[in-house]
């Protein structure tokens, strides 16, 4: 570029007139106009943090409410009618290893009304799943043969023993057994004593009626031979089954994880925000997912068009 | 929570109407200074870009009104006043541009029809040779480029953001443009 050339354009460019001096005088003169508009950029400044100052709320809101809730409770499933059954609550948990004087079976000592009385006067099917923890393996081989010896001597037998030790340090054994009815409740008292009392769960079932109806149709059916030589097999096998009383022990070295404490009010309200505060999240990721398609066209849009608009510009001026 | 009760006096809502006031008359005077400092500026960006001082005069006017609309909105930290003015100048010269175009196509076929022939704008006898060039043989889009770049001389990147554009695509516009001008001027400078 020629310096002459530069030096002459602005020597030669002519200042504003005094005419336009004072029109421009005029309006700055003028007071401007208050405008309350607010500006997009200062909106999305605005709004951004008001967004995430109510979600935020709407999580502690929510927390606090469910917090001041109590604690809902794990929902049973209905007993069937006919059926007694009873699991111990947490506390009789507890460690029982007190000794039980075995030879006084029967015994109004031994008596736990925690596990319930089947009938002397009625024929019900009795069924028990005691689960045991023991100390170790040697205690888990001493305790099976505990059972099995206590399980004779009440007059009753093994079904079925599934010893195992596959670890040196832990090991199980399960043990199918059947027990008298009217001893039912010094086995279980016995058994319990073995070892600490993981689980237990004692189901009685009344089969008097079945029995009653048995004799009942074996009356009327007079002549019939061969049906109430059926009928009779029938009840003597209801009778049988009802005599003895089934009783599931499991005996176990390996402790089970024990129950976290239950949270505290204020952990439920912080774990409850935090829930609703993920939803919200994932609420929000999901819905820029679905609209991101349509931001990304918006903002292609946008570009293309203060492009164009900046092409355009440029051609009117060139034309101009 | 203790409430804290604010009594505002009658004495106190005067001075605070009296500071309004004080803010109000301190952004007027502001602006003021700023219509003096820079009418100069915004008025031959102007004449450059439309070559026609009767509108370059009308649109410096309409600027300084729109700027002074937009005044409260004025940021310093994000660029200086002159840039500023010279964006909403180009703006008001780009709806001139657009409107007279939109004008000039719906009078093109009547002046065809009758044969009317495009009038030449008087430019004032003040006006030296090279600008009188300038402003008759290049485009509003050399003109402007040179207005920014010579005559108000601002930088390439100032420049370059009253444009839009880069300050290198800024730079080849404007050595495009000058040497266009430079070819019809150099014999009457070399005379």
């Amino acid at each position: 570029m020629s310096p002459d050339l530069a030096t002459a354009l602005r020597a030669e460019t002519p200042t504003a007139p005094s005419g336009l001096r004072e029109r421009v005088a005029i309006v700055a003169a003028t007071p401007p106009r208050r405008r309350r508009s607010i500006a997009p950029r200062r909106w999305l400044l605005l709004v951004a943090p008001a967004a995430a100052a109510a979600s935020v709320a709407v999580a502690v809101i929510v927390g606090l409410m469910s917090s001041s809730a109590p604690p809902g409770q794990v929902a049973q499933p209905p007993t069937p009618p006919g059926v007694m059954e009873q699991t111990p609550a947490p506390k009789a948990r507890a460690r029982l290893r007190a000794p039980v004087p075995v030879t006084s079976v029967g015994s109004k000592q031994e008596f736990r009304p925690a596990t319930p009385a089947p009938s002397a006067t009625r024929a019900q099917n009795v069924n028990a799943t005691l689960r045991l923890l023991v100390d170790d393996n040697n205690d888990l081989s001493g305790t099976t043969q505990q059972a099995l010896r206590t399980t004779r001597r009440l007059g009753g037998y093994v079904v079925a023993v599934d010893y195992g030790t596959p670890d040196t340090s832990e090991g199980a054994a399960s043990l199918r057994l059947r027990i008298p009815v009217s001893r039912f409740q010094a086995a279980v008292v016995r058994f319990s004593a073995l070892g600490q009392i993981l689980a237990q769960q004692t189901q009685i079932t009344d089969v008097q009626q079945r029995l009653d109806e048995l004799t009942r149709q074996i009356r009327r059916a007079k002549g019939d031979k061969t049906k109430i030589a059926a009928l009779r097999r029938e009840r003597i096998r209801i009778g049988r089954r009802a005599a003895y009383a089934t009783v599931a022990l499991d005996l176990t070295t390996h402790e089970p994880a024990k129950e976290a404490a239950p949270p505290s009010r204020l952990d439920r309200a912080v774990s409850d925000a935090a829930r609703v505060l993920t939803a919200e999240l994932a609420i929000g990721a999901y819905a820029l997912i679905v609209a991101s398609p349509l931001l990304i066209l918006l903002a292609a849009a946008f570009v293309g068009s203060r492009a164009y608009r900046r092409y355009a510009d440029q051609r009117l001026l060139e034309r101009a | 929570m203790p409430k804290v009760r604010i009594q505002v006096t009658p004495a106190a809502a005067v001075t605070y109407m009296e500071c309004v006031s004080d803010v109000a008359d301190a952004q007027q005077a502001n602006f003021a200074s700023i219509t003096e400092a820079h009418l100069d500026d915004v008025y031959r960006y102007l004449l450059y870009m439309t070559a026609n001082p009767s509108t370059a005069e009308d649109l410096t006017s309409e600027t300084f009104e729109r700027a002074l609309a937009r005044w409260t909105r004025f940021d310093a930290r994000r660029g200086n006043a002159r840039t500023w003015l010279c964006q909403i100048a180009r703006s008001a010269a780009l709806d001139h541009f657009r409107s007279e175009e939109r004008r000039r196509r719906r009078e093109l076929n009547v002046a065809t029809r009758e044969g009317a022939t495009a009038v030449e704008i008087e430019l004032p006898d003040e006006y030296g040779p090279v600008l009188r060039q300038a402003l008759r043989t290049l485009t509003a889009a050399d003109r402007e480029v040179i207005a920014l770049r010579i005559v108000l001389e601002l930088d390439a990147q100032t420049a370059a953001r009253v444009l839009g554009t880069s300050p290198s695509a800024c730079t080849t516009r404007l050595n495009r443009a000058l040497a266009k001008l430079e070819k019809k001027v150099r014999p009457r400078l070399v005379a």
